[in-house]
């Protein structure tokens, strides 16, 4: 298992923001985590990169148990936050050579990371601003940098937080072409996402999170059997149906 | 287009600030306490220092009358620079770099609404520090003179238009630069010439060597000196009309014609920048928003020597990243021109100390010296820990998550910022400690213990400031608030007590040591217990306080995540 984490609770105070929450994503697999706004998502994806710590609950990666051995379980985890905030005094290229030193890359013949960190500029198209300071990038560019310091140091495993947020459609094909190539060579995917044709499009199997809980898992197909509609009804209607979205029909009233 | 009048535009920052004050934070009372007690020391100390010095100057009648009216000229004049430096780097941010500007100017707001609601929130961020400064300046003097309320009701005339005047030119000027550079590149420019100017004044205040007015043989030449500072020009700066209208209203009269030319001054300089802001504004802000690609060091001889250098790979990549950031942020590594400039400050007073005039004591107050000079270097190495070391936990900012996600331990972390703060803190003060002691001539047995010393001192206060930097990290705010921040203060607290201790623990041992040397005593065996003790607890006292302080900052970026 690339990712396992076992009734994962979260409080903050009388607040219960995760609750319970138990997930497993297989080499290989993306899986998506949706939910509504404040539903418990990033709580969850930051308590698996290392960000917060859980109430209880435990959390696995790549097999190291991330509160025992945290080197180990982050030096096989990339993480991709939702808002991409980089050393902004830092060009693109030094960025990652700090970020592949974090991670034990260095320079060495044995461990060549000026041809991975070219490589990974080349994925990302990012290839002719790798002598520019970041601060002059734009939040699409800063958002790919991020992705490609992510995969940089080869991880077993992903965690991605709204990775569609700020790009345009050509980042977006090649944010969706690049995790699936990685899918394929092995490494699991876990990515929250409030577009939801593209966690249909991209996810070989759903969480769906609400009030802290999850309330939904299976396939894009599973799901919407769950749901009670047929196979060609949306995955929004199936999302809305079980998050509770029907307060959306009043909108008509409103407007 | 909206209807409401300019200060409605005010009351989002009025809101932050009320809900600011409303918000209740676990030491809260602590912070209120440290600061208002800080506060009103310093007030204290500025309203009776005016009080004394204008009490002493009274029984020097018309020398006394003159020199005041010259002193109150010279304060105005200093805050007339000051205003006007802060004003053009204060509007720089509120009128084009702020954040809530791209709702302001997207919305239906008249320009000349918009103007009127920054300006005055410019002349109040730019001068509140002046006021508060010369609020009890002035009342130190009143109460010396005691002068009536008119002199007060002055007080509050004349320091409204001489504050608007200032902060209007350096508007102005704002409005140049941004229509002339990219607002970011001008801040740096600015942030440069301004620190060039603190620099150049601080070295060029020392060697005038001011010190000669005090030398009873210098005295013919106090009227040559005075001389000098008035020029021809100083009639024409609203400094001088605000010196006049409060040394006339000082002695029971009035200055209408200076009250009346600061107010006309002020409003005309208004009009004017107001007419500039219609004409320019909105092309400067435009402008603001361009981001064209940044010019900066490449630095790659800094990779080339930190790669010589024997560090671990994660090391190595956090020090050239600190580097990297450190030196290429202008607001950042400027300030070491001020710091170079004061080091030179303190040099030379070593320099020129003419300790030889006391016949028979000289090797006595050599030595006292040292020990002098041992305490200045370490305020200087608090000072400059304050400033540089303690916030290196907060400069990460919000790519913390950066290092949190990555297989880097936070104890590793932390002690990559405490060797980096370390190695120029130690090196800065050493070389204070040894040239200072060489330039005095002091016994080699203080000058080697001194040397130590500070080995030792340095350890405990960087690592006292990192530990206390990643205790109370300020993730959003530049290092400078940082360090001006509630964990900034604790930590210049802690670090003065810290080096009083230290001064008393190996003053003490020393004057035994050289008393009996004087004496041609040799040390009897408890003196030399008791020397030996007071140098191991100050050692001991040195490695705890850095060990324990590293301990409790680990501690604490743990607990980060809970």
């Amino acid at each position: 298992m690339s990712i396992a984490i076992h009734d994962l609770v979260k409080t903050y105070g009388a607040f219960t923001a995760v609750d319970g929450v138990s997930l497993d994503v297989q080499p290989g697999e993306i899986h998506g985590f949706l939910g509504p706004n404040g539903a418990g998502k990033t709580t969850t994806l930051r308590m698996i990169a290392g960000l917060l710590k859980p109430t209880s609950g435990r959390i696995e990666v790549n097999g190291h148990d991330l509160a025992k051995d945290p080197e180990s379980a982050k030096a096989s985890l990339g993480f991709i936050p939702d808002r991409p905030y980089i050393y902004e005094k830092l060009t693109a290229g030094e960025f990652l050579r700090f970020h592949g030193g974090l991670f034990g890359l260095n320079g060495s013949s044995g461990n060549p990371i000026g041809n991975r960190v070219r490589e990974m500029l080349d994925l990302f198209e990012l290839s002719r601003w790798e002598n520019e300071l970041v601060e002059s990038f734009s939040h699409g560019m800063k958002q790919r940098l991020v992705m490609s310091a992510a995969f940089l140091h080869r991880p077993h495993a992903v965690v991605v937080d709204e990775p569609m947020v700020g790009l345009d459609p050509r980042g977006a094909r090649l944010i969706k072409d690049v995790f699936r190539k990685m899918s394929e060579r092995g490494v699991a995917i876990l990515m929250s996402t409030h577009t939801l044709e593209v966690a249909e499009e991209m996810c070989s199997r759903i969480s769906i999170i609400l009030k802290g809980r999850i309330i939904a898992r299976g396939t894009v197909d599973e799901l919407k059997a769950l749901a009670g509609g047929e196979a060609d009804v949306e995955l929004t209607s199936v999302f809305l149906k079980l998050t509770g979205g029907s307060a959306l029909q009043e909108i008509d009233e409103i407007v | 287009m909206t209807s409401q009048a300019f200060p409605y535009l005010l009351l989002p920052s009025l809101w932050a600030s009320r809900n600011r004050a409303r918000r209740r934070q676990r030491g809260d009372l602590t912070r209120g306490l440290l600061f208002g007690g800080v506060g009103l020391l310093v007030g204290a100390s500025l309203f009776q220092g005016a009080y004394w010095l204008t009490a002493q100057l009274e029984s020097y009648e018309d020398l006394g009358d003159y020199l005041l009216r010259l002193g109150l000229s010279w304060l105005f004049l200093s805050f007339l620079s000051f205003l006007a430096f802060s004003g053009v780097v204060t509007a720089l941010s509120t009128f084009f770099l702020s954040e809530d500007l791209r709702v302001l100017v997207a919305a239906p707001v008249p320009v000349r609404r918009l103007f009127h609601a920054r300006f005055l929130r410019t002349v109040a961020q730019a001068s509140w520090m002046v006021v508060i400064f010369l609020a009890p300046v002035l009342m130190g003097i009143g109460r010396a003179r005691c002068a009536g309320i008119a002199f007060y009701a002055t007080a509050v005339l004349t320091t409204i238009p001489f504050a608007v005047i200032p902060v209007a030119a350096g508007t102005l000027a704002t409005l140049a630069l941004v229509n002339t550079f990219p607002a970011r590149r001008a801040r740096d420019i600015l942030m440069l010439m301004g620190l060039l100017f603190a620099a150049s004044l601080v070295i060029l205040l020392r060697f005038i060597r001011p010190e000669q007015l005090l030398k009873v043989e210098s005295l013919p030449d106090l009227t040559d000196f005075f001389a000098t500072l008035q020029s021809p020009i100083t009639p024409m700066l609203p400094s001088f009309w605000a010196g006049e209208s409060l040394f006339a209203s000082l002695r029971g009269g009035g200055d209408l014609l200076h009250v009346a030319a600061l107010w006309t001054t002020a409003l005309a300089a208004v009009v004017l920048v107001r007419m500039a802001n219609e004409r320019w504004y909105f092309t400067g802000y435009s402008r603001a928003q361009e981001s064209p690609k940044a010019r900066f060091t490449r630095l790659r001889q800094l990779e080339f020597v930190v790669g010589l250098l024997p560090l671990s790979t994660v090391r190595r990549q956090l020090l050239i990243k600190d580097l990297k950031i450190f030196l290429r942020d202008v607001s950042q590594w400027s300030q070491l021109l001020l710091l170079m400039a004061l080091v030179l400050v303190y040099l030379y007073n070593f320099r020129v100390l003419d300790l030889e005039r006391i016949p028979y004591m000289t090797a006595v107050v050599k030595n006292l010296y040292a020990f002098v000079n041992l305490a200045m270097a370490g305020f200087v190495m608090a000072t400059v820990a304050v400033r540089f070391v303690f916030p290196a936990v907060s400069a990460e900012g919000a790519a913390f998550w950066i290092i949190r996600t990555s297989p880097v331990s936070l104890r590793d972390f932390l002690w990559s910022k405490f060797w980096t703060g370390l190695v120029p803190v130690l090196a800065l003060t050493e070389v204070l400690t040894i040239v200072g002691n060489e330039f005095l001539g002091v016994d080699p047995f203080v000058k080697s213990m001194a040397a130590l010393a500070i080995i030792f001192m340095s350890f405990a206060l960087v690592g006292l400031a990192i530990g206390l930097g990643a205790r109370y990290p300020r993730f959003d705010a530049d290092p400078t608030q940082v360090a001006g921040s509630y964990g900034g203060v604790a930590f210049m607290i802690q670090a003065v007590l810290f080096v009083i201790v230290m001064i008393v623990l190996l003053g003490w041992p020393a004057s035994i040591y050289l008393f009996q040397r004087a004496r041609r005593f040799p040390l009897t065996a408890p003196q030399q217990m008791l020397m030996a003790g007071c140098f191991a607890s100050a050692a001991a006292i040195s490695i705890a306080t850095w060990l324990i302080s590293m301990r409790s900052g680990v501690r604490a970026l743990h607990q980060m995540g809970d």
